[in-house]
């Protein structure tokens, strides 16, 4: 009787083990297409207003509809650090990495997003000389 | 049993490393960046690096482009422009001095193109404020006879100015700001980066895959629309800076003509002189700030001429007002255009000998 129980339990760890296994491969999968693609995509109004690689550091002011916030893309994570809305639930809303997640700004009409590919005209010019 | 388990706990080990390994090596391969946005000098800037030190070298540029838009304002009262201009001399700074010597060797081999002292009659025709108007021919004539980088003597670090002179570095402090940062970029051993200060562009090295900066050079009708280019040239080490009359402009109510912001120093009034913009292509940021203007001012005869005798410090791009487009022969290979171009060579053709 107590070498069945000891039995179960070896299998139920190896039973653990093989969970463990695979949701480190999920996880590693994740973080591999995680990679490279992303870009954070700004849209004011409804427009897109500009498009940045979530793998480069940066602070960009966002002119929105009444106000300003205050975009940080810091290692390959995006969030409103500042902005000066009544509610600020957008600096609320944290950090986004993953394709398709956004923070939104309601009273700005700012919508920054994930997403996984550049939307941009002209996409092979680096720089606009004026 | 447990040697099944024991395994599958090295598994998990392997396959946490395997994880951190991989963060690591994305960052490295897709380089590490920085980018800093600066609002000074009165307009909007970029500054990126690619490398190890990106960062310490962009915050860097930042802290000099604040350094010397606080020396070089027109309008903040602690500048030592402002100083200059209130009182009609002081002393240089090293920066300033570096300036006036670049500025004098544009003046003079120019024709006076290019004069750091148009800057009252800037300020008479409202292009240092909000309001702009024609001003009336007399006050435009008594101001333009003031005018004149002859008219100021410098020496040993000290500056003099004639009666009611005014000085601006305007037309090349953006140009002095990047080269100014491609020097802090090789300090901190950055190998490819971009700055564009206002639309003033300097690149840094290649990018990082090699290849050339590609910058688009605006089309002078259709300013306002980002995605329409007069062409697009490919450079590595070197500014890309065009002027032209649709950056500020205003159009008098009366007659519905419109006046530009670059001033002919000799007329008074903003140049007329056939072409609608002028890019240049330098090593040296300065003098293609201050040559971009000097060329729009020269017109395309005269400023090919210049070009021809020194070729080996620029390039250049020009649009006419009929939006004929011509480039010299240094870049002509790099510059693509959906327009038909020309390709100015340094040799006349001699069709007639």
């Amino acid at each position: 009787m107590k070498k069945g129980i000891l039995k179960r339990v070896k299998y139920d760890i190896f039973l653990v083990g093989i969970l463990i296994t695979v949701g480190a491969a999920v996880l590693l999968t994740a973080v591999f297409n995680g990679q490279g693609g992303e870009y954070v995509c700004i849209k004011t109004d409804g427009e897109v207003s500009a498009v940045y690689p979530l793998t480069e550091n940066r602070r960009v002011v966002i002119n929105g509809a009444n106000g300003t916030n205050l975009l940080v893309i810091e290692n390959c994570q995006a969030y409103i650090s500042e902005a000066d809305c009544p509610d600020k639930l957008c600096v609320r809303q944290g950090k986004i990495s993953m394709k398709g997640q956004s923070v939104i700004c309601l009273p700005h009409r700012i919508v920054v997003e994930i997403t996984g590919q550049e939307q941009k005209d002209n996409s092979d010019i680096d720089v606009i000389v004026k | 049993m447990k040697k099944i388990f024991g395994l599958f706990l090295v598994f998990n080990l392997v396959f946490v490393l395997c994880a951190c390994e991989s963060e690591t090596n994305a960052e490295k391969d897709g380089m590490i960046s920085a980018t800093r946005e600066i609002f000074a000098m009165d307009t909007y800037m970029t500054v990126t690096a690619y490398g190890e030190n990106a960062d310490k070298a962009v915050e860097a540029a930042e802290k000099e482009i604040y350094r010397l838009d606080s020396l070089l304002s027109t309008g903040n009262t602690d500048s030592e422009v402002y100083k200059i201009n209130s009182t009609g001399e002081g002393s240089l700074s090293e920066d300033t001095e570096k300036l006036i010597e670049k500025s004098e060797w544009i003046y003079e081999n120019t024709d006076g193109a290019y004069d750091i002292t148009v800057y009252p009659l800037m300020d008479l025709w409202g292009f240092t404020g909000d309001k702009q108007a024609v001003p009336d021919d007399e006050d435009i004539k008594r101001v333009a006879d003031v005018c004149g980088f002859d008219k100021l003597t410098y020496a040993d670090g000290f500056i003099k100015l004639g009666e009611n002179m005014g000085i601006d570095f305007g037309g090349i402090a953006k140009g002095y700001t990047s080269d100014s940062i491609m020097r802090i970029f090789e300090e901190y051993n950055i190998t490819s980066g971009i700055v564009s200060l206002g639309g003033n562009v300097q690149c840094c090295g290649n990018k990082t895959d090699g290849s050339m900066w590609k910058c688009g050079i605006t089309d002078p009708d259709n300013h306002n629309d980002t995605g329409s280019l007069m062409g697009v040239i490919s450079v590595s080490d070197k500014a890309v800076i065009t002027s032209g009359g649709y950056e500020r402009f205003f159009t008098d109510e009366k007659s519905g003509k419109t006046y530009h912001h670059i001033m002919d120093p000799k007329s008074g009034y903003p140049a007329e002189s056939g072409l609608k913009s002028v890019t240049i292509v330098s090593r040296d940021g300065t003098l293609a700030d201050g040559l971009s203007t000097a060329c729009f001012v020269m017109g395309k005869e005269r400023a090919l001429d210049f070009w021809r005798k020194n070729s080996d410090k620029f390039d250049m791009v020009l649009m006419d007002d009929n939006r004929k487009i011509f480039v010299t022969e240094g870049i002509a290979k790099d510059f693509t255009s959906e327009y038909d171009f020309e390709i100015v060579k340094k040799r006349q053709n001699c069709d007639n000998s």
